[in-house]
């Protein structure tokens, strides 16, 4: 078998972050893929929820194509609506991990998934918030998910604060009176896993095998501190890459573009 | 509030009696039980300058922005999430004015929520998640009230709040309504039952009319009873190619078929023309689209 692409690894890696049993919100695209497979690799009990109020606790026949694609629903044990899933469920504080993809992330884990450039006249106009907001407003163990490897995708920051991080540092956070343990834990991308530091600055804390310091720093819109000592992220191994190419094939079918390579 | 009878109306007729041009209008669904056959009717008619307003804007805002339809736009996204693709026809609005420039307001899913909430309600406004520092906090464009910071009177500190938002109009899209209005949703039911109670008027598409009688067998499922509703509209397939839980599945290849189609103006023109004026009506649609095709997203059997 081929050995795993960086964007393979991002899924173990992400998926090695879930704990079986936990109660997790999953936000639209890879972390849902991720998710998956953390099911199918060792979290079988996970029970996920989703914005619209659906609650996934089984594997579902397919893989849905967004929250909102019913195949999520199948066999579902609720099926609620929104002030459940974002405020009874995740506001409270019942949700355990929270899984977001970030676009477009910056040095304090802002996410811009708005418009790239002047708001009124933008570049580059993205999709906008949809529930990406709250997640990052009130989720415990946030973690984002970029599988992008391109530069513009890190900006020192962000033009538009879809999603919020840190703001301008973590004190900001506090002051504006986001509730604590609320805030971005951990960042998976293709290059390995980056942590937050008190400050709510964005440092890399593991990378994947054959991932040098230089390349991930060559990557970030900003001076990114890289962790003496960092960890260096096992690749998958056999039975893991198995089902991830599994995955990502079924992705396919269900109409999920796969980056090129 | 009317209670007896509503008025059953066509799909046109509910276009031509309730949405002039300039209409304000929240549309119902969220990826989910999107009302497309609406939107695909106010292309026929040609309306201009509408007002909408609806959470996940998805393909349905993406066609009526692209065909000229709408100049206000209140949402929380707007993408095609089979792929996903981008809604071209909104980027190409923003990003490039055609085919003419739209004013966009934003809010987030739960603020969204929470808004229609204390209009359901009728309250002054609903504390929601801390927003401040995000965009669509500091960025307004036509509603500069969307959002404050309050003291909380309790004590704790600042709270963020929404006002109530009470749109003139609501369609939404529904499984089963009987001919007194009483409308039924199964499966996730999204913002839904606040938007419809927020609404000063409420137009229901439903997949189906049943009686009374099987009404009343799951009044749980009821989420908008008779005395709300003004009128009726019974459309099989009206949220195709989004799903309509228990009834049929979100239509993948067509969603990819008009990622394609919409890349280029040209190309949308050519889905408007092929798939919306040359259907005629929503039957023709789904004609067109073919009985195999249905038959294949169909997901309700008989004895539901």
């Amino acid at each position: 078998m081929a050995a795993a692409t960086r964007f393979e690894q991002m899924f173990l890696t992400g998926a090695g972050r879930i704990k079986d049993g936990a109660v997790l919100f999953v936000g639209f695209h890879w972390p849902m893929l991720m998710s998956r497979i953390a099911r199918r690799l060792h979290a079988p009990n996970i029970v996920v929820v989703y914005e619209n109020g659906i609650v996934e606790d089984r594997l579902t026949s397919v893989l849905p194509t967004s929250p909102c694609d019913l195949a999520s629903a199948e066999q579902a044990t609720t099926c609620a609506g929104s002030l459940e899933a974002l405020y009874m469920w995740l506001g409270s504080g019942r949700v355990q991990m929270t899984l977001v993809e970030a676009a477009i992330v910056d040095r304090y884990g802002n996410v811009n998934t708005t418009a790239v450039g002047p708001y009124l006249q933008p570049k580059v106009r993205l999709p906008g918030s949809g529930g990406g907001t709250e997640l990052s407003s009130l989720g415990r163990d946030l973690m984002l998910v970029s599988a992008s490897v391109n530069k513009r995708s890190y900006p020192a920051s962000v033009d538009y604060i879809t999603s919020p991080g840190y703001l301008s540092g973590a004190q900001e956070r506090n002051r504006l009176g986001y509730k604590p343990g609320t805030g971005p834990k951990t960042l998976v991308n293709p290059l390995g896993i980056f942590k937050f530091d008190e400050n709510g600055e964005m440092y890399a804390a593991g990378l994947h095998a054959g991932v040098t310091p230089d390349e991930a720093r060559a990557t970030f819109g900003w001076p990114i501190k890289v962790q003496s000592n960092h960890e260096v992220l096992p690749a998958p191994n056999e039975d893991e890459l198995k089902v991830i190419r599994q995955e990502l094939a079924h992705a396919k079918e269900r109409y999920y573009l796969l980056p090129e390579g | 509030v009317s209670t007896g009878e509503k008025p059953v109306l066509s799909l046109r007729d509910a276009v031509r009696r309730y949405v002039p041009d300039g209409q304000e209008l929240l549309i119902g669904g969220f990826a989910f039980s999107d009302p497309t056959a609406l939107a695909h009717e106010l292309i026929r008619q040609k309306r201009k300058g509408l007002y909408i307003m609806k959470t996940s804007g998805g393909v349905l805002v993406d066609q009526l922005v692209g065909a000229g339809c709408a100049d206000r736009l209140l949402s929380c996204h707007v993408w095609n999430s089979v792929g996903p693709v981008p809604a071209h026809c909104f980027r190409r609005a923003l990003e490039q004015r055609k085919p003419h420039a739209i004013e966009i307001e934003e809010l987030s899913y739960g603020a969204f929520t929470m808004s229609l909430l204390a209009g359901a309600c009728d309250l002054p406004f609903m504390p929601t998640t801390p927003v401040q520092g995000t965009g669509h906090f500091t960025q307004r464009t036509f509603l500069p009230n969307k959002f404050a910071v309050v003291d909380n009177p309790f004590g704790g500190g600042a709270v963020c709040v929404v006002p109530p938002l009470k749109p003139a109009l609501g369609v939404f899209h529904v499984q089963r309504v009987d001919k007194f209005g009483n409308a039924q949703m199964f499966g996730p039911t999204g913002e839904m039952r606040y938007a419809m109670a927020a609404c000063k008027k409420l137009i229901v598409i439903a997949e189906e009319m049943v009686d009374t009688k099987v009404i009343r067998e799951r009044p749980e499922a009821t989420v908008a009873p008779g005395f709300m509703v003004d009128a009726v509209v019974v459309e099989p397939w009206a949220a195709h190619p989004t799903d309509s839980y228990g009834y049929y599945y979100r239509d993948l290849p067509h969603n990819a078929l008009y990622g394609e189609m919409s890349r280029t103006e040209e190309g949308f023109q050519r889905y408007v023309d092929e798939w919306i004026i040359g259907t005629g009506n929503h039957a023709g649609f789904m004609a067109k689209l073919g009985s195999e095709r249905a038959a294949e997203l169909r997901i309700r059997k008989e004895g539901w």
